[in-house]
Order: C-alpha cells, then structure tokens, then sequence
C-alpha cells in the first residue's frame, strides 16, 4: 500500500483576510435573509384571529433564516460553478483535500443552533394556541361527507319576547330543560371578535379536517373520538372554512365559511331566526321536513339532486348518491316492495339507518347522520312528496310525539295546510307536560 | 510506480473475455446476473414513471380550473392522484433506486455478482405482478384514498381495486425486503481485499443505510396493509372506530414504514450524488466519514419522527417530541449539503449532464430541505398541513432530490450498462427543460397551499386559478423534457458514442472493466484504488490511464486525456 496522502490543508492558520471575508459573507447572508423575509409579499390571507400573528411571525423568522440558508447554499453553488469550472483542455484534477475538521464542527453546529431556536420559538407559539382561555364559548361541529354543521348552545333570554316552555315542541323542551339552552345548528359558523371559542369537534363517517385559513388553525375530526379547536376572532368578516383531509369524491366542496361579527349583539341576531324555528316550527311535517333539508344543516345536498329545494343555500347537485327527484313515485312501485316495507317505513329507514337497504348501483356511503326522529319523520313526509304528480302517492303518518301544534310559527301556506291534513292522524293535542 | 496502481490483478486477465451479445429477449426472461436485473428493474421503473406522469398531466389538466372539467367526479379526479401517488412511489422511484443498486453496487465492490443470484431475481420478478395490479385496481372500483390510503375512507367507503392497491403495495413491500438483505449481505461479505468500510464508495453506504431502513420498517407497512385488507375483506375492524376499532392506529403504523420510506428513496440519491459530484468536478467527496454517517444517522432518527405527518391529528401535547425529532433530522441533511459544495470547492468542474443534474439536485433539495424545517414547526405546520404547501415540500425532495439524482445517475452510468454515451446535447436540453419546468411547477405551490388551499382537491376557489394555470403549463413543459430523455436513450442505444470502459476517469470499481462488463464482470480480480475518490492525489492519474489502456479508450472527448494514448481500440 504504496498510495501517500499528500499533506492535508492546514485547517490551522486562519488568516486575517479570510476572516473578513467571512464575517462580509455572513453578514450579507443575513441582510439578504431579512431582505427575503420583508421584501416578499403577503403570503398569508389576511389574518383574522389572535393565533394568525404569532404563526405568521414564526414563519418570517424562518423564512429569514432559511432566506440566508438558501442564498448561501446558492451563492455558494454558482460561484463554485464560475469560479471552479475546467477550462477547455485541462485534463488536472482538483485540490486532493478530504475535508476540514473546523468547518464540518462549524456546518453542524450552526445548523444545529438555528434548529434549536426555531423548536423553542415554534414551542412558545405552540403554548399559546392551545392553552385555554378563560371565559371560552363552546361550540359543537360535526363534519360529514362532505358538510360543515355548527351548533351553538344558546340561552332562550336572547330572544325578544319571552318563551313559553310549555308551548314548545317535545324534544325542543326536552333541549332547554336539561340546561337551560336551546342548541341551534347552521351550516355556517358564526362567532363574533374578540370572543374566545373552544368549539369540540367529532366527523360522522370518515376523517376530516377542520380548517380557516384565515386563522391559521387546523384540527384534524377522526371517528371515535372528540378533538377540539381555539381560536378567537379579531377581525369581523366573513372567512372560508375548508376541509383539509381527503374525505371522498366532494372532498374539494366541503366548504363553509367563518362569520365573524363585530359583538355579541350581531351575533345574538344570527341566532335568534334559528332559534324561532326551533320554537316555532310548522305544524305541517311536510313543511317542516322541506325547512330541515333547505337549510343544509345535514350533508344530504352534496350526495343528492333534488331540484325542488331552489331556496338552499347551497344547491343539491350531489352526484355520489342515487336523484331524490320523483324518490316518492320510486320507493312507491319498486323499493318499498323489495324490502316488504310500506312506502313511509322504507323511506324513514331509508334516512336513519341508510345502510340497512341500498340502491342497487351504490355503496353503503351514506353515513349514520343520527338525525332526531321526529326530524326524520318530517324529511319523509317531504319527500313523499316529491312525485311526479307532486302529491303523496302515499300516507305518512307521522307518530304521535311528532305532531306538532301550531307554536305560532308563519301561517303555512293553504296548499300546505291541506295536503298535510290527510298525513296528521294523532289528534293534535298537547303532549302532558312533566 | 507503486503497486497498487493497477486496476486488476498482475496475473490473469491476458486473455480479454469476448464480449457476448445481450439481445432484448434475454431481458425478458428469468436470469440471475445482476447486470440483466439491474436493467430489468430500470426499464420497469422507467415505463411507470411515464404511466405515473402522465396521470400527473391529467392531474394538472383538471386543475387548470377551479371545477371539474376533465373528469366526470370527484371521485375520477380521487383515483388519478391516489394511482399517481402509489405508482411513483412504489413503482418508479423504489424499484429505480433498487435499479442502480442491482447493477451498480457489484460492480463498485469488485464482486461478480450479489451475495443471493436467485433471490435477486425473485425479488426483481414481484415487480410485474404488482404492477399489473395496480393498474388493475384502475377498473375495479379504483381505489380513491391517496396514497395513505387512510381508513375508514380506504375500508369502507372505496371499491375494491382498493384491495387490490393494498395486495400490489405488500408484493412490493416483499420485493423491497429480498432486494435489502441480499444488498446488506452482499455489502458486508463481498468487498475486494483492500476495501475496508472506509474505503468503500459512498453509494454502497447509501445502498447500506437505505437498506438497513428498508428492512426495519417495511415489515410495519405489511402489518398495517394486512390489517387493512382483513378489515376490507374479512370483516375484521382493526380500523372502524364504531366496531371499537382505532383509524388513527393505522396513521402510526402507516407512517413509522412511511416516513423512513422517505429516506428509503432519497438515501440511494444521495449516494448517487456523492459519486457523480466527486467524478464530475475532479476532486475527493470532502468530509467523506461525515456523509458516509449521517446517510446512518438519518437512517436512525428517521424511525422518530413519523407522527409529523400526524400534527393535526394527535394529542396536541404528543406533538412536541415529533417537533424535536424532526428538527434534529434537518442537521444530518444539512452536514451532506455543506460537504456537497465543499466537493465542489477547489474543483475542475466539467458540466456534462449528470453533473448538471448534480447541481440541480443541490439547488432544488436545499429549498425542499428548508421547507421541511419549517413543516417541523408545529404552529406553521398546522397552518399548512394537508395543503399545497405539503405537496411543494415532498416533490422538493423526492423529485428535486431523488429524481434529479435517478437523472444524474442514468447520464453518469448509461455509458457503462450499454458500452454508448448518451447524447451531451439532448442531455443539457432535457435538464434545462427539467430544471425549469420542475421549478415553476412546485414552487408556486408553496403559495398557494399558504392561501389557503387544501391538496387533493378536485375543485378550488376561483382566486387561485392562476397560479393553477402557471403549475400546470410548466408541469406539461416538465412532462414533455421527460420524452428528451427517453428519445436520447433510445437512440443513443443504437448510435451513441462508444464510451470506453472509463469514459468520465472515475475511480470506482465499476469503471475499472469493459462497458457493459463481462458476465462475470471483471476479467480478474479488480485492484481497488486506495481511495475511491482519490482525484487529485498521487497514482490516481496512473491508475485511470492503466484502466485506459487496459480496456481501451472510446470515441467520447467529453472528458480529455492527460496525455495521447495508444489509438483507440476498434469498438464495435
């Protein structure tokens, strides 16, 4: 082994100039890296949440540190690629050199300061996003494929006149009395500045994520358990809401959005409508079961067409799940008797356990929605409905804890009032209070 | 002159073996030489990665809007991204890496062949069965839950080629643990007398350290797909959280086989760089210890850091030990990047195309290694975790770093698997298109993703629409420079320069025989340089001009000769 190392480099004697040179070097590193950091433009959506500042001067300290990383790894790239390129013809070899104990010391080091920094920086960000804040409101959200739904546990001391507790439909009550709240659900999620919101989220079917840009915040909604979000408003506004974990075919569209309004008072006046028709619901099941599907608080739109509900908020184009248009005509000749159910009963199956029958032609994707059984019986009663001659080809007789007296909602409409007699057999009489 | 520089043994060898002639057939049949293996799992690779490109064009062709327009659903656009994911991961990049190990690693230990033959080709015959089912589960209910393939999407709520994803990604994962053991056996065993670790190239220690990752964490992806496949088809419900089931088991499970497989892919990049930056600007790999360890260390921390990909989902308080594990990964990287340029340093750089692929994978890796650091960063992460900005970050890596070195590796050792140089010209064009075209394609997603858009969707708000469009023109320019390629290796088949057995004067072994070597690779023992990248130093010019004249020199003037040598030996 006759092969001899040649002398390495003295790593030893750093001389003056060098020194200079370095210490220029490092500093217009590091003015570059502030100049990227500053200079670049707005990459965020307007923050809108106390949690969005820190993230965002998190990230420009990084970008200001991986700034300077990028431009020394390129400067250095394209000066060694100037500087160290063969001339035509040379056929010599570069410097026989194996390294340099000093610089890789250094090359770990630095590195391994700057990530030591960005954990404790990013740690203390961390900290204040998830620690609780005092006088938090809670909210409740579910996602299911491929819906947002928010419900807001409400005093009944919000609405203008005073509520009468006996009045109020059975399961309505049941609500208020067990704490003194009505829970009211909306597709949108209101909230208003300056108030803290600690909102516990579980996801119907499969996983989800619960995203506002605008906030910065994202929390992941997983089957089994309950996984909850912070945040507090800071600027009114209205905010997209995005699902952020692949959830299916509409992943893309299980969207909503975040309105902050200026203070309590305006976001007492986005519960009180929701409220009142909670308190005063139709007496007509058929109205009411149309009023549940149009106000797209269940997922329903997104897997269905229905072209009858035009007043939605969103429309109900989905293409996953088998038409609902001309469903009462449908489940009348063919399904019903497939399943040796009446019509009324299949249907009601059809919406509470949907996996139990399936369209031929489509999977079990329809989730267990867990909706109330007498909102359940409504959305039947609507449905029946829906028919090529547009009446019922067949009874839906709602049971008697449904039937709902008239609270005093808006006079339904006469065409309503009549198709809906033949449907309401219990006597409409007040179910005995406790 | 001293002893050792001579590329083959004194004695033997007077006899130059005739070269036979391989005919395409004999790449279609079962054989045990590593070289035919080697190439079979290239060309395999190759023909996936047009399969998972192109539906990538039809990914960016549907995003050229804010709705669907290509696709009929939601759920079409689902399958194109979940196929292009699973193909490209298991089918293009692993199978590519495994390519350059089966053909490359024997040649720069000096050894005729891998430690097992047969099982090298079993291994490499799993890859056919695999592909066909991947390409099948496209007609039968294709499956629609990404690559991750999370439950209870992936249980309940997709068809079955769902199934049969899951069954092609175990044969896969099999393939890739027979491909490991035989790499580490024949690493440990086989290395020529002279060779001690720290003389072996620092590929083989990529190989080493890729397969050591592979061995401990493929089996993890086995376990959870074999849950997945029982709960789809056994009634099992390891994963159905309202059967008492976990879907979050499967995340960990998932993630501790596929973070590592991150590294499964980059790793053998590296090693590809480390030889192709040394060669190409003439110098010794500076702080060659240094890369050959932190290939080990990143091997070591990379099983720590899994539930990263998991930040939104975990226990809030679970996530700061993944944070610190995950930052401390970033320093390894960061040691090979700063010893890359110092090779580069004081060099006579030559910028023939897998040196420009080199340069490449270093200016494109540095932005994926920094987007990285930031994602580690637990509130940044939240914000951006599953968006645009995610996809930016992994394509940096696994396109800029992997794809960049897969492109750099075929340039700097087509000339030895084929005997012909591929074309410079062609060369410089396909990686200024890539180079280009790659850029403009990922980098803007980091905006976007920042804005405030969510990856795998199929429809996005309207404000993003034209950042979209200026993704997917530059995607279509990075899907067109790939057809450079495939054009400049087919005809350079046929018509390229011949190359000589060492047409770049590299050190390493594998440059050390005739190209393509002789089935039994060497016609002697080989001698192995004392320093495999030796440039620069004393003997190392001897040593390259023995090699010269021992095999001859081709017609390539990329690199030129010291000194006039014997006229070259007739090539045919």
């Amino acid at each position: 082994m006759a092969s001899i190392h040649p002398p390495k480099p003295s790593s030893g004697g750093i001389s003056g100039s060098t020194i200079i040179i370095v210490i220029v070097a490092g500093v217009l590193l590091i003015l570059g890296g502030v100049l990227i950091g500053t200079l670049t433009p707005q990459l965020f959506p307007p923050p809108a949440s106390a949690e969005a500042k820190p993230v965002d001067d998190l990230f420009h300290i990084s970008l200001v540190i991986g700034g300077a990383i990028f431009l020394l790894v390129q400067g250095m790239l394209v000066f060694s690629i100037i500087r160290f390129r063969a001339k035509p013809g040379d056929t010599s070899d570069g410097a026989y050199i194996h390294g340099s104990t000093t610089l890789e010391i250094v090359w770990t080091a630095i590195p391994a300061v700057i990530v030591v920094v960005l954990t404790i920086l990013s740690w203390q960000v961390f900290d204040t996003i998830f620690t609780p804040k005092p006088d938090e409101a809670k909210v409740f959200a579910a996602g299911a494929r491929f819906n947002w739904a928010f419900t807001y546990d409400v005093p009944l001391s919000i609405m203008p006149e005073q509520v009468d507790l006996t009045k109020l439909p059975e399961d309505v009550r049941a609500d208020v009395e067990a704490d003194g709240l009505l829970s009211v659900t909306s597709p949108i999620l209101y909230t208003y500045v300056g108030q803290p919101v600690v909102m516990e989220m579980e996801p119907k079917d499969v996983i989800h994520a619960f995203w506002i840009p605008a906030f910065r915040l994202k929390q992941d909604l997983i089957p089994g358990r309950t996984t909850s979000i912070r945040f507090t408003p800071t600027i009114a506004g209205t905010y997209p809401i995005e699902c952020a974990e692949l959830c299916g075919a509409n992943h893309g569209l299980m969207r909503s959005e975040v309105v902050v309004l200026d203070n309590e008072q305006g976001f007492n006046q986005m519960m009180v409508p929701m409220m009142d028709e909670k308190i005063h619901p139709p007496a007509d099941p058929v109205l009411r079961g149309r009023k549940i599907l149009s106000s797209n608080v269940y997922p329903c739109y997104t897997c269905h067409v229905l072209s009858d509900l035009t007043e939605a908020p969103q429309p109900w184009a989905g293409n996953v799940g088998p038409a609902l248009n001309g469903i009462a005509d449908r489940v009348a000749s063919s399904r019903a008797s497939a399943t040796g159910q009446t019509p009324a009963e299949y249907l009601y199956t059809a919406v509470h356990e949907p996996s139990a029958y399936l369209v031929p032609g489509y999977g079990a994707l329809m989730p267990q929605l867990n909706i109330p059984e007498c909102d359940a019986w409504a959305i039947v009663a609507y449905l029946a409905t829906q028919s090529e001659s547009g009446s019922a080809p067949f009874e839906v007789t709602q049971p008697a804890q449904c039937v709902i007296t008239d609270t005093g909602a808006a006079a339904p409409s006469s065409e309503a009032t009549v198709e809906a007699a033949p449907t309401g057999e219990a006597t409409v009489e007040p179910t005995p209070a406790s | 002159m001293a002893s050792i520089s001579v590329p083959v043994g004194a004695h033997g060898g007077a006899q130059e073996a005739e070269q036979p002639k391989l005919r395409v057939s004999d790449y279609l049949k079962w054989s045990v030489d590593h070289k035919i293996i080697g190439v079979q799992y290239g060309v395999t690779a190759l023909f996936f990665f047009i399969v998972g490109g192109t539906l990538a064009m039809l990914i960016r062709w549907e995003l050229l809007t804010p709705n669907l327009d290509l696709v009929r659903t939601g759920a079409e656009y689902n399958t194109l991204f979940t196929t292009h994911g699973l193909v490209m991961i298991f089918l293009w990049i692993i199978p590519m890496m495994a390519a350059f190990g089966n053909y490359i690693l024997p040649l720069q230990l000096g050894a005729k062949d891998m430690a097992f033959p047969w099982l090298n080709a079993f291994a490499f015959w799993l890859i056919p069965p695999a592909g066909i089912l991947f390409i099948g589960s496209l007609f039968v209910g294709a499956p629609e839950s990404g690559w991750t393939m999370y439950p209870p999407l992936s249980t309940l709520f997709t068809g079955d080629g769902q199934t049969l994803a899951a069954l092609a990604a175990h044969i896969l994962g099999v393939s890739s643990i027979l491909g490991a053991i035989n790499f580490i056996v024949t690493i440990m065993n086989m290395r020529p007398p002279g060779m001690g670790w720290w003389q072996m190239p620092l590929f083989c220690w990529a190989i080493l350290a890729t397969s050591i990752i592979v061995v401990m964490a493929t089996p993890f992806l086995a376990g959870a797909l074999t849950l997945l496949i029982l709960d789809r088809i056994a009634g099992t419900s390891f994963f159905d959280a309202s059967k008492g089931g976990d879907p979050q088991l499967w995340q960990n499970i998932f993630w501790f086989y596929s973070h590592p497989a991150v590294y499964i892919m980059v790793l053998p990049g590296m090693g590809i760089l480390s030889e192709v930056l040394s060669v190409h600007s003439r110098k010794p790999v500076f702080g060659y210890k240094m890369i050959a360890m932190s290939s080990m260390a990143i091997g070591i921390v990379g099983f720590t850091v899994w539930a990263h990909h998991m930040f939104t989902s975990i226990a809030p308080e679970l996530r700061i030990p993944f944070m610190i594990t995950s930052m401390i990964i970033a320093v390894p990287t960061g040691i090979k990047i700063f010893s890359w340029l110092g090779t580069l340093w004081g060099g006579k750089i030559r910028f023939t195309s897998a040196m420009l692929f080199g340069l490449g994978f270093l200016s494109m890796f540095v932005i994926g290694g920094i987007g990285g650091v930031m994602l580690a960063m637990i509130p940044f992460d939240i914000h951006v975790h599953d968006t645009y900005f995610v996809v930016s970050h992994f394509h940096f890596v696994l396109f800029g770093g992997s794809v960049f070195a897969i492109y750099a590796g075929i340039y700097h050792w087509f000339p030895k698997i084929t005997g012909r140089m591929l074309d410079e010209r062609l060369g410089k064009w396909h990686f200024a298109l890539t180079y280009i075209g790659f850029f403009f394609t990922f980098f803007p997603m980091n905006l976007v993703g920042m804005l405030g858009m969510p990856r795998r969707v199929a429809y996005y708000l309207p404000e993003f629409e034209g950042v979209n469009k200026l993704i997917s023109f530059a995607a279509f320019v990075l899907g067109l420079s790939t057809f450079i390629l495939i054009y400049n290796l087919i005809v350079s088949l046929r018509n390229g320069k011949i190359a000589g057995a060492n047409p770049w004067r590299a050190l390493t072994l594998e440059w050390a025989t005739t190209s393509p070597p002789p089935p039994t690779n060497f016609i002697s023992d080989p001698v192995p340089f004392t320093d495999p990248y030796g440039y620069g130093s004393e003997g190392s010019q001897a040593y390259l001009d023995e090699i010269d004249r021992r095999f001859g020199l081709g017609e390539d003037t990329t690199v030129p000769r010291p000194a006039p040598l014997p006229a070259p030996s007739a090539g045919d």
